[in-house]
């Protein structure tokens, strides 16, 4: 056993993918712990927030502030609401309006400005120009605007009879340090529709599609091996009428009769446990027949006929004599089970017939919820690229562990 | 010989599915319209058109014949009026712009305009009114049935019409209300072609219905050009009567309307975006991102949330058929009371509808129109803005309902109060709503699982008024339109729909209150605006303390969503030519089609 071991940590592959799962499965059980709390709890009101810091701005306003004079400030302000395609746009407008641009220089912003005020008008309607045009002009004067309404920002508050009392100055040179305001939120991965924190509910999710996986895998590995032990052993009418179920299984494509299934189950009864139990009971087909062929190899071997001899159960003959000559691959197959489990359990949220979305969230879900938003093409990737890069990873270190296992128990692959 | 079975085989797939590919693209190749000449819409016609027969039902023909909530579909079939959801107005098509009532509404008389002409040349007139509201009643279609229980006859003596309400015993008519839908909302067929399909059907009502139309006549501007599981194209009939002055006195712009069929809303959405659509009647969340972060030429009826005009309010329904909810007002009060009306805005609508801090619930949509129609000080207390799960808890625990058993979950007659939310699979907005009704139900100890079943199942269920498999579920009562906001607070609590087969008409989760019924029966033969005012207080009052149902946000009834790649002078908030945002075809939105321009 020990030797088993090492040979397999010699394997590059093995050891690659195992390093992925376990790092995977630490931050499942690592993150929680510094950021605990439901992860299904809406956080955001809107909808897709861009992953980032959030300072909030009430607190912010109230703590002390250093003043720095930076060189670059004003200039970064200004390339935030003045960007160059709204200086060509500004252009476009004073050629519409016929102003004089001959001598106009678009780096000279104080200039362009002036010329803005000078030309700007809400009211007109340039010939020929599309309302969405018109409607960005509106917002450019207002951001301009902002920009040139002086080098403060005032705080009032309402007295007693409702009139604004000023009580506090902002200057363009105020800085506070994020540590003494008093809430700051870190999204790495901002918020999905429903305004949850995508990184949390992400390392819930894994949790769950993991754990989804490695029942699928159990289910399906237990049927597939008993079933084909028995076959495999027994031998003839029970081989033929296990290999008849079996095959009718095989002829029938398993994702569609999972869908059928977990249709005709309804979502009231799909809990995460459901969901894998019906995985695993809809994929235990060729570890079955893998197993039964196997099986068939060794039953006629000298150790197996001298155990029958000596009258040895059949229980105890499959179980000491056969099963640890295949052991190896069973834990292989078991393997690729609860990897097709994950992605099994992904396919059928996709298709919105997962597990029940209230209670916890699952991989699947997390990307049937992301399309349903249309996250794809609004460009909220965050909302569903992560959760993909997350199955991905799974899958591959799995087959990684999968195909490293293979080099060191497969005769025929051994180096 | 099986080998050669098996090449034979897989030579016939090959040659079919040549067959196939060629046919596809010799069919596409039939229409190319030129851009510049085509309006394209997106999120109106899903699915394959069964048949352009305006007398006839399940015509799957979304662009030529549509009673919208915000008015009829008049591009191909026209109706009498226009009705403008921005002011209420009934702007004559077919009729003149005045109508007349007699002096106790029994009787309504308007003309048909001289210049009203049939595609095949022939003038409109009265009796084409008249047949088409006698075939509706023969046959039983969307006219006889709508109309037929509330107008007695019509009547037309050349152009001139009469519609004769049906009256009760004291010769009050039934249902004034009724015969104005009936102007806005009916497409006239042509009396001569009604023959025609009677004729070939030798009379029978379900052949009528059946009928594919395809020798129809009609009014309006545009005519059927081609149609496949593709697309459906319209194409203008330059000899159109409107183009005389007592109409529009112009063609419509665009030459073709063309409408492209898409997989789903998404799909539809690519469209617009890529400026292949010009036209998108379809819920695009965060759609302000299109112009404010993609920079695309893309814009709606507003500039600023909520981008629309909010016409209706998808409502959350709670089936009475369910004694743990009929018995305990506390219950509905507690759960409506409970539920983040604001997180669904946000969420589920991304704020492309007011919130109800700013239009405090009632039976109204948010219109000034309807806001108006009842007295906001005598409701006040009544009203909830939501998320109070301090007020809920109260009571729930002052109603009795407790969690004795310490599960958590609150207990009625000693079992788990456990109820559903319940809406159609894929309908995101709708589906968002009830995550945040199920979330509401955790925080108040009563336990609330959502379900999605697919559309096909729901629409059989919810219209069962004896069915008990959904606790609470979505449906919108209706937007605007001359009848409401009467017809709508009749679809909230009126007691005309309680148990009726296959009700798709109101009153979802069968409530009954013999007291809201009459005075929901009132409205319509009540003139007086002050009496109105009342009576609507009166209902909203009923509504907010029984709660048989709860609306969870406002919503446009059509979207409207423009791309001005190549047609621009779209309709807009405040550009002073009061058009709605009816997506250019329906009620007097049409009117958009005739001042398009091309850009550049």
């Amino acid at each position: 056993m020990k030797n088993t071991l090492r040979q397999v940590f010699h394997s590059s592959k093995f050891v690659g993918g195992f390093t992925i799962f376990v790092l995977i499965l630490l931050t499942m059980i690592i993150y929680p712990l510094f950021n605990p709390g439901n992860p299904l709890q809406q956080i955001g009101v809107g909808t897709f927030a861009k992953p980032g810091t959030y300072v909030n701005l009430y607190d912010a306003t109230k703590a002390p502030t250093e003043t720095f004079r930076l060189e670059d400030a004003a200039e970064k302000r200004m390339a935030n609401s003045l960007s160059e395609e709204d200086k060509v746009a500004m252009v476009e407008w004073f050629t519409a309006v016929e102003a004089d641009i001959s001598d106009l220089d678009t780096s000279d912003t104080d200039k362009m400005l002036e010329m803005w005020e000078q030309y700007y008008d809400p009211t007109v309607k340039p010939k020929g120009m599309i309302r969405a045009k018109i409607n960005y002009y509106k917002r450019l004067d207002n951001a301009l605007k902002e920009l040139g309404s002086g080098d403060t920002v005032i705080i009032a508050d309402k007295d007693e009879t409702g009139a604004l009392v000023e009580t506090k100055k902002i200057l363009d040179t105020d800085y506070v340090n994020t540590n003494a305001v008093a809430n700051v939120k870190s999204l790495p991965l901002g918020t999905d529709n429903f305004g949850r924190d995508v990184l949390k509910e992400l390392v819930s999710a894994t949790g769950t599609s993991i754990r989804i996986g490695l029942i699928a895998g159990i289910v399906a590995t237990l049927i597939g091996l008993t079933l084909g032990l028995l076959a495999g052993y027994v031998g003839g009418f029970l081989d033929d009428f296990i290999m008849f179920i079996t095959n009718i299984f095989t002829v029938i494509p398993g994702f569609v009769l999972l869908i059928l299934i977990s249709y005709s189950l309804g979502q009231e009864q799909r809990g995460a446990a459901v969901v894998a139990t019906v995985i695993g009971f809809t994929s235990w087909t060729w570890t079955c027949r893998s197993v039964r062929s196997q099986v068939i190899s060794l039953r006629n071997r000298d150790h197996v006929n001298l155990s029958k001899l000596s009258g040895h159960s059949l229980f105890r003959i499959v179980l000491t004599d056969i099963l640890p000559y295949i052991a190896s691959y069973v834990v292989m197959a078991f393997i690729l089970q609860v990897s097709s489990g994950i992605l099994s359990e992904a396919q059928l949220s996709l298709l919105g017939l997962g597990p029940k979305t209230t209670e916890v969230p699952t991989l699947g879900l997390m990307m049937n919820w992301a399309m349903l938003y249309s996250a794809h093409t609004n460009g909220s990737w965050w909302a569903y690229f992560p959760v993909i890069l997350t199955i991905t990873l799974i899958s591959f270190s799995l087959n990684l562990m999968n195909t490293g296992l293979d080099q060191v128990f497969n005769p025929t692959l051994r180096d | 010989m099986k080998k050669r079975i098996a090449m034979l085989l897989a030579a016939a797939m090959v040659v079919s599915s040549m067959a196939t590919a060629v046919s596809a693209e010799e069919a596409a190749g039939d229409v190319t319209l030129p851009r510049e000449e085509t309006l394209y819409f997106a999120g109106q016609q899903w699915g394959t058109v069964n048949s352009y027969n305006p007398i006839g039902t399940n015509q799957n023909n979304a662009m030529a014949i549509a009673g919208g909530p915000s008015g009829y579909r008049t591009i191909m079939f026209e109706t009498l009026y226009m009705y403008n959801f921005m002011d209420g107005s009934m702007i004559g098509l077919l009729a003149n712009d005045d109508y007349a009532w007699n002096d106790d509404m029994t009787a309504l008389t308007f003309t048909i305009k001289d210049a009203a002409k049939w595609s095949d040349g022939t003038p409109v007139t009265g009796a084409d009114v008249v047949r088409t509201f006698d075939i509706g009643v023969e046959i039983g279609n969307g006219t006889g049935t709508g109309s037929g229980p509330y107008i007695d006859s019509i009547v037309a003596d050349g152009n001139t019409v009469t519609i004769n309400a049906k009256v009760d015993d004291a010769g009050v008519p039934l249902n004034p209300l009724k015969l104005l839908d009936f102007l806005s909302g009916t497409p006239i067929a042509q009396a001569a072609w009604i023959d025609t399909v009677y004729d070939r059907c030798g009379g029978d009502a379900t052949a009528i219905l059946n009928d594919a139309g395809d020798d129809v006549v009609y009014s309006g501007p545009y005519g059927p050009y081609y149609d496949d599981d593709q697309k459906v194209v319209f194409i203008r009939n330059d000899e159109y009567w409107g183009q005389d002055a007592s109409m529009w006195g112009k063609l419509p712009v665009p030459k073709y309307i063309a409408h492209t069929i898409y997989a789903d809303n998404a799909a539809g959405e690519v469209a617009l975006k890529a400026g292949e659509v010009d036209v998108c009647q379809q819920f695009i969340g965060n759609v302000q991102n299109l112009w404010l972060e993609e920079g695309l030429p893309i814009s709606t009826y507003y500039e600023e949330a909520p981008y629309g005009v909010c016409l209706t309010m998808p409502t959350a329904w709670y089936n009475m058929n369910l004694p743990v909810l009929a018995d305990n007002v506390a219950l509905r009060k507690a759960i409506a009371m409970a539920v983040d009306y604001d997180s669904i805005i946000a969420n589920a609508m991304t704020n492309q509808s007011p919130s109800f801090s700013d239009v405090p619930r009632s039976l109204m949509n948010p219109t000034d129109g309807e806001q108006a129609l009842f007295d906001h000080d005598a409701v006040a207390d009544l009203q909830w803005a939501g998320n109070d799960i301090e007020g809920a808890n109260a009571l729930l625990d002052e109603a009795g309902l407790v969690d004795t058993d310490g599960d958590g979950y609150r207990e009625y007659n000693g079992e788990k109060i456990s109820l559903n939310a319940v809406c159609p699979n894929g309908w995101s907005d709708w589906q968002a709503s009830m995550e945040l009704v199920a979330a509401a139900g955790d925080k108040i100890g009563v336990e609330i699982t959502t379900l999605y079943p697919e559309y096909s199942i729901y629409q059989t269920v919810f219209v069962d008024p004896n069915q008990t498999e959904y606790a609470i579920f979505m449906w919108s009562p209706d937007a605007a339109g001359p009848s409401n906001p009467w017809n709508r607070v009749n679809q909230f609590m009126g007691l005309d729909y309680v148990g009726v087969a296959n009700n798709w008409s109101g009153n979802w989760g069968q409530y009954k209150n013999e007291e809201a019924d009459a005075l929901i029966k009132k409205i319509p033969v009540t003139s007086d605006p002050e009496e109105l005012k009342s009576l609507y207080t009166e209902l909203t009052k009923i509504y907010l303390t029984e709660v048989p149902s709860f609306s969870l946000m406002y919503r446009p009834s059509v979207f409207h969503a423009v791309n001005e790649s190549v047609w621009t002078n779209f309709p807009a908030g405040d550009d002073g030519r009061n058009i709605p945002p009816a997506d250019c075809t329906d009620g007097y939105g049409i009117a958009a089609l005739y001042d398009l321009e091309l850009v550049g």
